[in-house]
């Protein structure tokens, strides 16, 4: 395997896709790598090759290889599909690391903890949601329109969660997964002590319903009518 | 039901292949090498739940169809180092079946660390593990196979991404006769296959002292409860001179098992335990500890059929379970 398919593994680049070129002395600990469609070839000799430089080219913000802060270089897809190597028009990540950004904006996190744990610039980050407030930016992809949170689930704030893991109430539960699922959390839940990490598996929790929504009715009906409940108590 | 789901002589299974059929199979390793090239996916056991009843054979094989994929399945092999991401790459919508090879390391690390895997839970993950011929278990290996390449191996699992149409989701069940006993809770103080020292409803003591001195019917599992799960852990062996009982799956520190209490009678409790209505099984497998210990030779275990095998998996390593996965 050479380098650039080895490049083209780890950032999961697969046929028409090709990885045609790769340099790493334009910024520090950084890796550039152009990207375009396999084109047929013409000829054994003069077989045609996508090439940088292209006068549609764009570049953005992967997530990191190793330490080496990746840039991607390549075409914006025009019909809004594409992989997630690629990115939009003037985004300035690509897809894969806007839904990573978005992901953690959405649990919370603090901008200053996301550029650490991404190694992102703040001033990239702040254009990015910037684009997001001003509707220029779309994050809907299947899978991220699948993780919006169902309108009628307990909020990660509910204290009808931190009940549901200290095993202080229980639901009658039809789903093997969610069974052994709720039995891990509930044993780290004992042992975990901070709050920020058991807000993590409120949120852990929270996205097993949100995933599997059409199988869990039953369960569903029982947090809503819980979380009422609650509500109503003086 | 999955009525394609079937032992079937090796030409039949060939001419699937040959027709471009994405098939899961089991069967001999014999019998396996004998298939050709193709979109499917293997590992061997020589033992099978029918609808004629439970049956060994070394010239047939078990082939589960799988059908209604929004895109055509990814199969490939997985190594020691790259399990733990088996539920991480799976498709966002859709399953994954999983066949491991018995006493590889693969097996040790799913047994151990699956549930901490990346995604562990989220998505459907059911399999199984390959075994062999108990006859054959001093030199024969048990292995998997990549169809697509022909490719047998004894230290990689071998696994089949099914993705899914967004309107259909995967689910698995479990049908498990055992239920706790009434003797004493156990606790043991670290996961391991091979245990000894724990607590007996709360006082220190030692599971092989235990189990021999109360003459413990040793093909009874221990079980624990999992919200309601019933999840086994079987025996393999009891040493009371070293005071070391070796299991088939990991027990988990934290967790409560107790001795199961015997069943009466294997078939009629399982025909009881079936799921009412005849649901859309994708995939099935039982464990061959229930063929051995129940006496399913020749005996019908009703329209769930498929191999049975060294250890189940329904997300987690599972011991002395039947698991089977619908799609709705």
């Amino acid at each position: 395997m050479n380098t650039k398919e080895l490049v083209a593994a780890a950032l999961e680049v697969r046929q028409p896709w090709q990885v045609t070129q790769i340099r790493h002395d334009l910024g520090p600990d950084q890796i550039d790598v152009w990207i375009g469609k396999e084109a047929a070839r013409t000829g054994w000799l003069f077989g045609s090759r996508s090439s940088p430089g292209k006068p549609d080219e764009r570049s953005w913000r992967h997530v990191n290889l190793g330490r080496l802060r990746c840039v991607i270089h390549g075409s914006p897809m025009l019909d809004g599909e594409g992989p997630v190597w690629l990115g939009d028009d003037e985004q300035p990540f690509t897809r894969l690391l806007s839904r990573r950004v978005a992901g953690l904006m959405h649990d919370g996190i603090g901008f200053g903890t996301i550029c650490d744990l991404l190694d992102l610039p703040v001033a990239e980050l702040w254009k990015f949601k910037h684009r997001l407030d001003n509707g220029k930016a779309v994050l809907a992809t299947p899978q991220a329109s699948r993780n919006e949170p169902l309108p009628a689930l307990p909020a990660a704030d509910d204290p009808l969660w931190e009940s549901l893991l200290d095993g202080s109430i229980g639901i009658e539960m039809h789903a093997l997964g969610l069974k052994l699922l709720l039995t891990k959390l509930r044993e780290q839940w004992a042992v975990i002590g901070d709050p920020e990490v058991r807000a993590l598996k409120v949120q852990e929790l929270r996205r097993y319903f949100i995933r599997h929504e059409k199988s869990l009715a039953r369960e569903l009906a029982q947090l809503r009518l819980r979380a009422t409940a609650s509500e109503e108590r003086p | 039901m999955n009525r394609q789901q079937t032992l079937m002589p090796l030409p039949l299974a060939a001419d699937m292949i040959a027709a471009g059929q994405v098939l899961c199979i089991a069967g001999d390793e014999a019998a396996l090498r004998q298939l050709p090239r193709g979109q499917w996916i293997g590992g061997t056991i020589p033992y099978f739940m029918t609808r004629e009843g439970g049956q060994v054979s070394r010239e047939q094989v078990f082939v589960t169809p799988i059908t209604g994929f929004a895109e055509p399945p990814r199969l490939r092999f997985r190594d020691r180092a790259a399990l733990p991401g088996v539920c991480r790459d799976a498709p966002e919508s859709g399953y994954s079946i999983v066949i491991i090879p018995a006493f590889s390391d693969c097996h040790v690390e799913f047994a151990q660390h699956a549930p901490d895997y990346e995604e562990m839970y989220l998505k459907p993950l059911v399999g199984w593990i390959a075994g062999v011929h108990l006859d054959d278990l001093a030199q024969a290996k048990p292995r998997v196979v990549l169809g697509p390449t022909g490719e047998f191996a004894d230290d990689c699992a071998v696994v089949m991404d099914v993705p899914l149409p967004p309107d259909r989701f995967a689910q698995i069940d479990i049908v498990n006769l055992f239920h706790p006993g009434h003797g004493p809770a156990i606790v043991f103080p670290a996961s391991g296959f091979t245990v000894g020292a724990c607590t007996l409803d709360g006082e220190p003591g030692n599971l092989a002292e235990y189990l021999t001195h109360a003459g413990i019917d040793t093909r009874l599992p221990l079980v624990a409860d999992y919200c309601g799960a019933l999840i086994n852990v079987s025996i393999k062996a009891v040493d009371p001179a070293s005071g070391r009982v070796e299991l088939y799956a990991p027990v988990f520190p934290g967790l409560e098992y107790r001795i199961a209490a015997p069943v009466e009678d294997y078939v009629a409790s399982f025909h009881q335990a079936l799921p009412g209505q005849a649901p859309d099984i994708a995939f099935s497998c039982n464990c061959i500890l229930n063929y051995l210990h129940s006496g399913l030779d020749g005996k019908r275990t009703g329209d769930l059929v498929g191999p049975f095998t060294f250890g189940e998996i329904g997300y987690q390593l599972l011991n002395q379970t039947l698991v089977y996965l619908t799609v709705s």
